[in-house]
């Protein structure tokens, strides 16, 4: 016997964490792209897609969010903080691959430096997770030594049962027992089977890849150039990814009064490197695109002990071209072998 | 060489205010300017943290912030003095603004110049154009305690006479018995009053020849220059180990976040800006 949530009872859960102060998010359509929003009732909410088009990235690190507005006077500067609006949040329906995400990213923003706007925001927020029963071909959590149903980054895992009729509980931390505590009359007690988890197949091996790219010879190599060459630069792999990081500081106003922002940049713009002088780093889209698979497999685990890449695989299911992380370390583990 | 500061006063985008104090014209484009803390504890914590070899984000709001270093030096922390040339829309912004203005400051950021190892050394800087600033806040909290170091020698070079920033300091320089000064500029930057040496940076250190025996070489220019600096001092017997330099590269946060500084695996903003040759020549030299 285990803790079941039925589905019917969703709207229910909603009301009671409204009412116990939470804002309710989770996986809804917006025009023609899937995403995560408050809502005020669980019909609003959408399970039906493999993986959102967007991560829950978004929750904890807008696109554009304001930092600082700053006011001149004749003789002084004002300086406020904008920090995130505050309160309790459920996110419910974020992917395992999604949750995993924002963990990985937990020691970036707070080596050293802490970043409030993330911590805010993670400290507020309980991730109720939904297992995977469904993938496509774009999947690759297997690859990254993940699976359908990580915990990692949730704070409640749920298992969908046979034919949508709810979910099994698996409470993971203090705080997703706490949350759970104000439906917990609503949850029933039930021998009801899960629906067997989604597979995924594995697509590289991830070792021989890192073993790889850790090679300095291998940093200058031809490789680079092939596997790039169709990149167009539009970033959206960056964008869409739950795991990058990579901000720009841009103020929005005039001389007397304005907001300092925060807004996503990405590693595949020309422009991110670029020095006054004009001298350019990074002035090739090959080299670029090293940058990103280098970043994720090899420097960021060397800071962090992880990789930067929790396996969702939006980068090469939304790309306009047809590349992404899996079709390079696809082709780095036929190098390797 | 790393130590890593806890900013764990305040929101860590937050600048402090900064009033100008002082502004100087160096050179056609570059200035240089003096700026006081107006906030006792941004101060404090500036003069607790700041070590030679560390930088700042200088910014005006409505423009943005811009990376540099702090000119002066770890035994002077009354002020920051930064030496910037006038090329984009912060550094314009900054270049425009007066005395009595206020501006912002980030930092200070980074690691620094061991100098305490260096005690009891001779210490060489070598560096060209407008990549004095960092040099002369090393030369500075040095010669500030001058006893504890061996023979100094300073080799400047600059594309033109008028390039030459601090010419101030370096007439200071030149006067004193303790400091070994060699200044230099490129072939056809010459002015008909000039009297010191004509050649690039690496010839003229090469005829300089200074002894690589106990003495510490920082370098600091453009990476053409560090580039076959770095091949003189090799010709001269230096170790790569007791060559430092220090990196620069594109920054917004300068805290180790927003993804762009690094070299390899190294961030700038973090593990540098000061490296050694050593460190440097590990870096895979297709990312500098």
């Amino acid at each position: 016997m285990t803790k079941i949530l039925f589905s019917d009872k969703l709207d229910k859960c909603v009301e009671r964490w409204k009412s116990a102060g939470f804002t309710v998010i989770g996986p809804v359509q917006r025009a023609n792209i899937s995403t995560y929003a408050a809502v005020e009732h669980a019909a609003e909410l959408e399970f039906g897609h493999v993986l959102p088009d967007r991560s829950i990235k978004d929750l904890f690190f807008p696109q554009s969010e304001p930092m600082l507005r700053y006011t001149i006077k004749k003789e002084s500067i004002d300086t406020s903080e904008c920090l995130p609006p505050s309160g309790p949040r459920i996110i419910f329906g974020a992917r395992p691959c999604d949750a995993s995400g924002m963990a990985i990213d937990d020691p970036l923003f707070g080596w050293d430096y802490k970043d409030e706007y993330w911590f805010q925001r993670r400290n507020e927020s309980v991730i109720v997770t939904i297992a995977c029963t469904k993938s496509d071909d774009f999947c690759m959590c297997t690859s990254l030594k993940m699976s359908p149903d990580s915990t990692k980054g949730s704070d409640i895992l749920l298992r969908p049962l046979e034919n949508n009729k709810g979910w099994q509980v698996e409470e993971l931390t203090g705080r997703g027992r706490e949350a759970f505590k104000t439906i917990a009359d609503i949850l029933q007690e039930s021998s009801e089977q899960v629906a067997p988890l989604a597979i995924v197949e594995k697509k590289f091996d991830l070792d021989a890849c890192v073993a790889w790219l850790q090679n300095p010879e291998h940093f200058e190599s031809r490789f680079w150039k092939e596997i790039s060459m169709r990149c167009i630069g539009c970033a959206s792999c960056t964008y869409l990814c739950p795991t990058c990081h990579c901000f720009d500081i841009q103020d929005e106003g005039d001389t007397y009064t304005g907001i300092r922002r925060k807004n996503w940049d990405s590693c595949s713009f020309a422009l991110f490197t670029m020095h006054t002088s004009g001298h350019n780093p990074r002035s090739t889209q090959s080299a670029r695109w090293r940058q990103r698979i280098m970043h994720k497999f090899n420097y960021f685990p060397g800071k962090f002990s992880v990789n930067s890449c929790s396996g969702c695989g939006r980068c090469s299911r939304q790309c306009p071209v047809d590349m992404g992380i899996t079709e390079t370390l696809q082709e780095i583990s036929k190098l390797s072998q | 060489m790393t130590e890593n500061i806890h900013n764990t006063q305040q929101n860590i985008y937050k600048p402090a205010i900064m009033k100008i104090v002082g502004r100087h014209d160096e050179a056609p484009g570059v200035k240089t300017m003096r700026l006081e803390f107006q906030d006792a504890t941004d101060h404090q914590f500036f003069k607790e943290t700041f070590r030679t070899g560390m930088f700042g984000l200088y910014g005006v709001y409505g423009e943005g912030e811009s990376t540099f270093c702090v000119a002066s030096p770890e035994t002077r922390k009354d002020y920051i003095e930064c030496t910037f040339r006038q090329s984009g829309r912060v550094t314009s912004a900054l270049a425009n603004a007066d005395i009595g203005d206020l501006i912002t400051f980030r930092g200070p950021y980074g690691n620094r110049f061991p100098i305490e190892e260096f005690h009891g050394k001779n210490l060489l800087f070598i560096s060209g154009g407008i990549a004095l600033p960092p040099t002369r806040s090393v030369i500075w909290s040095c010669l500030d305690q001058r006893e504890k170091f061996g023979k100094v020698t300073i080799v400047y070079g600059a594309r033109t006479v008028a390039d030459l920033v601090y010419k101030h300091e370096l007439e200071e320089w030149q006067e004193r018995s303790d400091v070994d000064l060699v200044l230099t500029v490129d072939p056809g930057g010459e002015s008909p009053d000039w009297k010191n040496r004509i050649g690039f940076v690496p010839t003229v250190l090469e005829e300089a020849a200074p002894s690589p025996d106990n003495c510490i070489a920082i370098i600091c220019g453009p990476p053409i220059m560090i580039k076959f600096t770095l091949i003189s001092l090799k010709k001269l017997g230096f170790d790569e180990s007791n060559v430092y330099t220090t990196l620069e590269n594109r920054m917004k946060c300068g805290l180790g976040k927003c993804g762009r500084c690094n070299v390899g695996s190294i961030y700038v903003c973090k593990e540098g800006p000061v490296f050694t040759a050593a460190e440097v020549s590990r870096m895979p030299a297709a990312d500098l």
